[in-house]
């Protein structure tokens, strides 16, 4: 009998809950395959992953149309809260900027230090009382996945405004935007673009979320960075897996010489242990104007701002300049975002 | 039928007590039998351990024999997260009545925190979750934050 136990089975089906593994590791547009975009109303916009190439397109196109055609009280009557529990100054006021052009009111606070957070109260708790108040909800947090909890207890739309280091949307949405708009060939795909990224591309979210975006759509990318901030294997393994061609290239002369877009992130000094090193490194990754003398005639350089020393003041004056226009066009994607989830549009 | 035959059935035999009823996880990689001894037991359970013995399947293995006691589904989740390769034996009057290699689910809900220190749910009371992503090896990525982690780096609740 107890040669029973080591023997043969009586049934081989596995123990437990049976499940789908080996799912991919982003998830890109997991949500559905039909080609109809998903109804935003009352959607949340927690992570660039949660969004397909239908809904990216319709949201810009819908970004498109309100440029084209602002809509100042398409949301009148409706409020939204923002609760910034750390401090931002242009994605607070971008969205405060974009809701109230749409005729909407705006109400929140812009410092953890005022809420009742300060005296303990869970995150899950401060959502359940402002979502009372509002029609939707924009959140920074510094906490990663601090915004899909967030979206897990309300009621009403949660819109990520930066969760920690993990994920910012908008911006995404908005790079996307400003991408489309210069060089519509990428969202019909009658182009297929060099879009370079430079600098810190191991800690910097705003590249991550773009190339997850961009796998949506045809491109070749160059990447650039410093030695130990190179862009994490995963991302380029699943942007390849995708279809995109990558390659790593040793200096931003290069990808000036070869890009269309040339996407510049800031590097902080605090992921470099020696200062004499980031003084090293920060002079070899600032673009100034003489370096654009053998940049194609169409390449425009992107920044999510804001910028330290990564781009010299003299490129301000240059055609290949963008990083301010792609900011202003923050404001009215934010409103496509929020006419979308409150079902205006 | 055992991965190594009947000579080590035998000494298995003399070096894993048998149970009467309750349930026998097998094919524990070496290195985790006494984190998987020390997970599924329940203070007061009577637990037969074999450490370091000889597989076929998997080199060295550890084998956990828990008297009186039926796993539940959420100790096999976690029996999933640490060990997937583990079979699972229900007994009942010596008899083996169901064996089969633990199911991998799609998800894990609260069995183990965060390895990243600064995902929310290491500062908010709000259960744990993470989605298989691959299975060998097994990866998981957390719902919250959307890092992913080998199954190794992560530690139970």
């Amino acid at each position: 009998m107890q040669a029973n136990q080591q023997g043969a089975p009586k049934a081989c089906r596995p123990l437990g809950h049976p499940g789908q593994a080996g799912r991919p590791l982003l998830e890109i547009g997991r949500r559905r395959r039909s080609s109809a975009p998903v109804g935003f109303a009352g959607r949340n916009i927690i992570s660039i992953a949660d969004f397909d190439r239908d809904d990216i397109l319709h949201t810009i196109a819908v970004a498109r149309r309100l440029e084209e055609q602002p809509q100042p009280q398409l949301l009148a009557g409706k409020l939204m809260a923002t609760m910034f529990f750390e401090p931002s100054t242009r994605t607070r006021l971008s969205f405060e900027a974009a809701m109230q052009r749409l005729g909407g009111q705006v109400i929140g606070f812009s410092d953890a230090a005022s809420t009742s957070a300060k005296k303990g109260e869970s995150l899950a708790d401060t959502v359940r009382m402002i979502e009372q108040y509002a029609d939707v909800l924009v959140m920074r947090h510094p906490r990663d996945g601090a915004a899909r909890l967030a979206g897990e207890v309300s009621r009403v739309p949660v819109l990520n405004g930066g969760d920690g280091a993990n994920q910012h949307p908008s911006q995404t949405f908005l790079d996307l935007y400003t991408i489309a708009k210069l060089f519509p060939g990428l969202t019909d795909g009658s182009q297929r673009l060099t879009v370079a990224f430079a600098g810190d591309l191991r800690y910097g979210r705003t590249v991550h979320s773009l190339l997850v975006a961009l796998c949506h759509f045809g491109v070749d990318l160059l990447t650039v960075a410093p030695p130990g901030l190179e862009m994490p294997p995963h991302y380029l393994d699943h942007a390849r897996a995708a279809g995109l061609r990558i390659e790593v290239v040793d200096t931003l002369a290069e990808t000036i010489r070869r890009s269309d877009v040339l996407y510049m992130t800031r590097l902080q000094e605090e992921r470099f242990p020696d200062p004499l090193e980031f003084d090293h490194v920060k002079a070899s990754y600032q673009v100034n104007a003489a370096m654009l003398a053998e940049a194609r005639p169409h390449l425009r350089i992107l920044h999510p701002l804001p910028r330290v020393n990564e781009i010299a003041p003299d490129v301000d004056r240059t055609d290949h300049a963008h990083y301010f226009q792609q900011a202003a066009n923050g404001v009215v994607v934010r409103q496509a975002l929020l006419g979308l989830v409150l079902g205006r549009l | 039928m055992t991965d190594d035959g009947s000579s080590s059935r035998i000494s298995k035999v003399r070096q894993v007590e048998a149970i009467a009823n309750g349930t026998v996880i097998d094919h524990i990689p070496a290195a985790m039998t006494m984190k998987v001894a020390h997970l599924l037991a329940a203070a007061g359970d009577q637990v037969f351990v074999g450490v370091n013995l000889r597989s076929s399947r998997v080199g060295r293995k550890g084998l956990v024999k828990i008297a009186n006691r039926e796993l539940n589904e959420r100790s096999l989740s976690s029996l999933a997260l640490i060990a997937p390769q583990a079979t699972v034996s229900i007994i009942r009057d010596y008899e083996v009545i169901h064996k089969g290699q633990v199911a991998m689910p799609s998800r894990f809900e609260d069995i183990a925190r965060c390895a990243n220190p600064n995902c929310v749910t290491n500062h908010e009371k709000w259960p744990t979750r993470f989605d298989v992503v691959a299975t060998e090896p097994l990866r998981v990525r957390c719902h919250f934050c959307e890092r992913s982690f080998a199954s190794g780096e992560l530690s139970l609740i």
